[in-house]
């Protein structure tokens, strides 16, 4: 398992662990996982210092709204 | 005539001409919905003395001469995830079966504006499918049918509001999707769906699951009653700050029309849905200029599910904390939260970063189109007893919903034919940011040349 994949399940296991069940922790590992791998999709990708998020998010038109 | 499967134009003529009575209206649909909701599992709660209450109202006003317009007098059934006062509102999950609003949502105030008669409330996916469903069974309503066939599945989450229509139970419906799901439960049962752009239609009132993804659209017989429903319901909303102050007036463009298809579109698509898909694009041809385009590599998919993985963790996280995901039907969403809660704070902005240069790729790529056609779902209806990965396995990449999704983009889906076992297929027309005409135009042009929506389920056909 990915390293950073397996911090992340510890710490889930640490906040969640009592509510749930031994036969449903391979499934939350495997989310875990998944999640990883988006983010991991998401780093690959380079932006500028200068790229924003959406804050107060709006559909994009070239004309404005 | 017989109001059932009467698309909303010529409804709305018979109601006003006093051939048929918004309270004969009512009475119609609420025994439909009593008679077959069940049969489905599609509706949540009758909402019949609210509803009868109304159709009076509606009755007198259009005696005196007052008319509200084409929904005058109309029932209709909501997504259970729009508030209503004094009605339960369960959000599809059994932890909040008695829960109870004292307002209406936004939307259900702009119906009742529009004269519109609400009848039922109708079965959703628990919690909009945001715990991570694999299978029909998660609703604590039990799984909806598509009226096609009592083994296949209505699609979700907006399950009862695609069921209802298509088995006629209501004349229109509301649904919400915050990632497919008024796309599915269209395909699902060959109605027609329209996902309006992000901010079109206020969200006031609705479970939020992601609040900058999710939208609240019509399900319908029609392309064109999507058009009319939507201007009932569009329109800016001070209590959603998300909300547009463009307004919407629904005109069909009729010529000139341009509809691209993306390369590779029905790659790794089921035999029967591209099959359907190429007839659909031969029609499309018959009335506009047909291009083929190609959106770049872009993490769509990472961008859209890490949004919506930190979102819907934090709009459930008093849930989440609270144990209560134990009381979900499906077992996969009673321990679904928990790994959603570990999305680091970093990859969540950076995809916020990253959306705005996927909504500038799609105002580009997509730029002089009406509408990017494409295949409402890659597979055909999954069974109502197995988990979708079992019953329709597939491979293909969901571009069209990521990149529609994440970047606010309507989007409409109408029937495009049926499979071998005469379940339903169907084609999306996706569009630039506030061009729901655009993709309604290309959709009620092409349900003019085509005869499937004409068609309904015969078990269910008066």
């Amino acid at each position: 398992m990915d390293s950073e994949a397996e911090t992340l399940f510890t710490l889930v296991k640490e906040k969640h662990g009592d509510r749930i069940a031994p036969d449903e922790l391979e499934e939350v590992r495997k989310a875990v996982e998944r999640i990883v791998e988006s983010s991991k999709e998401l780093r690959e990708f380079e932006l500028g210092n200068w790229d924003e998020p959406f804050n107060v998010f709006k559909p994009y038109r070239r004309d404005g709204e | 005539m017989t109001p059932v499967y009467t698309p909303l134009r010529e409804l709305s003529i018979s109601v006003r001409s006093g051939e048929v009575s918004p309270v004969e209206l009512a009475e119609t649909f609420l025994e439909r919905l009593e008679t077959h909701g069940p049969k489905l599992n599609a509706v949540v709660t009758l909402t019949k003395e609210r509803a009868m209450k109304h159709a009076r109202r509606a009755e007198e006003e259009i005696k005196e001469g007052k008319l509200r317009g084409p929904l005058h007098g109309v029932p209709w059934g909501g997504k259970d995830l729009l508030a209503t006062a004094g009605i339960p509102t369960t959000w599809g999950a059994a932890p909040y079966r008695d829960q109870v609003f004292e307002r209406d949502a936004t939307v259900v105030t702009r119906l009742d504006d529009a004269g519109a008669v609400l009848a039922a409330k109708l079965a959703m996916i628990e919690l909009a499918g945001g715990m991570g469903y694999r299978q029909p069974n998660a609703s604590f309503t039990g799984p909806c049918a598509t009226p096609w066939s009592p083994r296949h599945w209505s699609g979700g989450s907006s399950s009862g509001s695609g069921a209802s229509v298509a088995a006629g139970l209501v004349p229109f419906a509301i649904g919400s999707e915050t990632w497919g799901s008024i796309l599915s439960p269209a395909n699902n049962c060959g109605v027609a769906g329209l996902r309006p752009t992000y901010g079109r239609v206020s969200r006031h009132g609705a479970m939020a699951l992601s609040w900058t993804l999710d939208k609240l659209g019509p399900l319908c017989l029609t392309a064109d009653d999507c058009g009319i429903v939507l201007e009932a319901i569009a329109g800016h909303d001070s209590r959603d700050r998300s909300t547009s102050k463009r307004l919407y007036r629904y005109v069909l463009k009729r010529d000139g029309l341009r509809v691209a298809v993306p390369k590779g579109v029905t790659d790794g698509v089921a035999e029967p849905v591209r099959r359907n898909f190429e007839d659909a694009m031969r029609a499309v041809e018959g009335f506009a200029e047909v291009e083929e385009i190609e959106f770049p590599e872009f993490p769509y998919g990472a961008v859209t599910r890490t949004i919506l993985n930190a979102e819907a963790a934090a709009a459930f996280d008093e849930f989440t904390e609270r144990g209560l995901a134990r009381g979900l039907t499906a077992p996969e969403c009673r321990y679904g939260p928990y790994a959603k809660t570990v999305v680091l704070a970093v990859d969540y902005l950076k995809a916020l970063r990253l959306r705005e240069r996927m909504a500038r790729i799609a105002e580009d790529v997509m730029a002089g189109y009406d509408a990017v056609a494409a295949p409402s779902r890659a597979t055909t209806v999954p069974e109502i007893d197995k988990e979708f990965r079992k019953s329709t396995p597939g491979t293909a990449r969901d571009v069209m919903g990521a990149l529609g999704n994440g970047a606010g983009l309507p989007a409409v889906s109408v029937p495009s034919g049926f499979d071998d076992e005469g379940l339903p297929t169907g084609i999306q027309f996706m569009g630039r940011a506030y061009d729901e005409n655009g993709v309604l135009s290309v959709a009620v042009e092409y349900q003019s040349r085509t005869g499937w929506h004409k068609v309904h389920p015969e078990r269910f056909t008066p």
